[in-house]
């Protein structure tokens, strides 16, 4: 695998082309989990690992996958990951598996996943393809620890479930409803695009 | 075979699809059946759990020690077809009970919520409260699973109503989840028709 080539898929979903602020998928978990910082860790790291094995093992078929039935392969190979995410979880972590809920099975859902499978697994190698999940996953968590970090800081004045901010700090509820994950998530796309077009004006 | 073929066109699709299922359920067929004995230990560890909290016992650290407590301490009482219909949770080193502790389910917000609720032996006043299964809001009303939440309805009595401000200050009283007035209600309601159901299965006892 080129040492250049795993460079420019990092610095692309890490960066220019993040799943989560510049391609706009994978929105609904990231409303959804972002209210408790232990969920979203969970999810992140569920979401790298199903998309990392989805990726690769849609690149290992790519070339005998008959492409009118490439969709329902590439949605069975991703819920099956998601399954055994699931029962891991509930047969080695049952906690969190329970906070978790119904969450664990949206990782099916999730756009991301199959957009990549479609964008990329499907016209790279298995190697570079599994990297490219992994930096996939690391994009789009960064942005979502990142929000979770705020809304639960400011709409339950604790992390990680520890009290943070103590008695003087009243609680924005709405900061943990789906109301302020709107926000949150449009005020980071709002800075980082506004990073990277000063970027961009100041190169030209 | 040949690129436009039926057998390329039709056939193979067909056949692929087929395999490729057939080799994704056995992998996710082999993981279940390596792990269902734990996953059904650990909902058996969970419910005694949820049963020894819901009458106020402390809980050990380890579930060996759980366990043990349980064992000790715990009576199941069932009906003809094996089914609980309650515990009786016997006062350390006696035959007395000390508590009962029933299992109550209610809507929720989005699905049902089971809990565990504990009696004192006269069925008159709270326990304790342990949610079983819930798939409310994480962060909202997911937070009915929370200590603090749970706590509050120690030594309470039925009928119950949320406080409109602040602490409760009552008996009847326990503090609502800000944003979550439907998992809240659900809990409200559960407790309510609580009282009369444990009477109903262990009054006649």
């Amino acid at each position: 695998m080129p040492a250049f080539k795993l460079k420019k898929v990092f610095a692309d979903d890490l960066g220019a082309n993040n799943p989560i602020f510049a391609q706009v998928l994978g929105i609904c978990s990231t409303l959804a989990v972002t209210n408790v910082l232990k969920n979203t860790v969970v999810m992140c790291v569920g979401l790298i690992f199903v998309t990392a094995l989805s990726n690769m093992t849609v690149s290992l078929l790519r070339k005998y996958m008959p492409s009118r039935v490439r969709m329902m392969v590439e949605t069975l190979i991703i819920a099956s990951y998601v399954i055994i995410v699931d029962i891991v979880l509930k047969a080695f972590l049952p906690d969190i598996s329970r906070q978790l809920g119904p969450y664990v099975g949206l990782i099916i859902t999730n756009c991301i996943i199959m957009g990549r499978a479609e964008a990329f697994a499907l016209s790279n190698p298995p190697g570079l393809s599994f990297m490219d999940g992994i930096a996939s996953g690391i994009g789009y968590s960064y942005v979502l620890l990142a929000i979770a970090v705020v809304r639960e800081l400011m709409g339950s004045g604790s992390l990680w479930g520890y009290p943070v901010l103590g008695d003087w700090w009243t609680n924005w509820s709405i900061m943990v409803m789906a109301p302020g994950a709107f926000f949150m998530l449009a005020i980071f796309i709002w800075v980082v695009k506004g990073i990277i077009n000063k970027e961009e004006e100041e190169s030209t | 075979m040949k690129k436009d073929s039926v057998a390329s066109k039709r056939v193979f699709p067909v056949v692929f699809m087929l395999a490729i299922t057939l080799v994704f359920i056995s992998i996710t067929t082999v993981i279940y059946t390596y792990t269902k004995d734990q996953i059904a230990l650990n909902e058996r560890l969970r419910l005694k759990q949820a049963v020894l909290y819901s009458a106020g016992v402390p809980l050990p650290d380890n579930p060996l020690e759980t366990e043990r407590l349980y064992n000790e301490r715990v009576e199941e009482v069932k009906d003809e077809s094996g089914t609980v219909r309650y515990f009786a949770i016997r006062k350390p080193d006696s035959p007395s009970t000390e508590s009962f502790v029933i299992i109550k389910t209610g809507a929720g917000l989005w699905g049902e919520i089971t809990a565990t609720v504990g009696f004192d032996s006269n069925l008159e006043s709270f326990v304790g409260l342990e949610v079983l299964d819930q798939n409310e809001t994480p962060g909202l009303g997911g937070r009915i699973g929370e200590s603090w939440f749970k706590e509050q309805f120690r030594g309470k009595r039925p009928p119950l109503g949320t406080v409109p401000e602040g602490d409760p200050t009552d008996t009847n009283q326990f503090q609502a989840i800000t944003g979550a007035s439907y998992s809240t209600a659900a809990i409200q309601d559960i407790m309510n028709t609580s009282q009369e159901f444990a009477r109903t299965e262990i009054g006649n006892e």
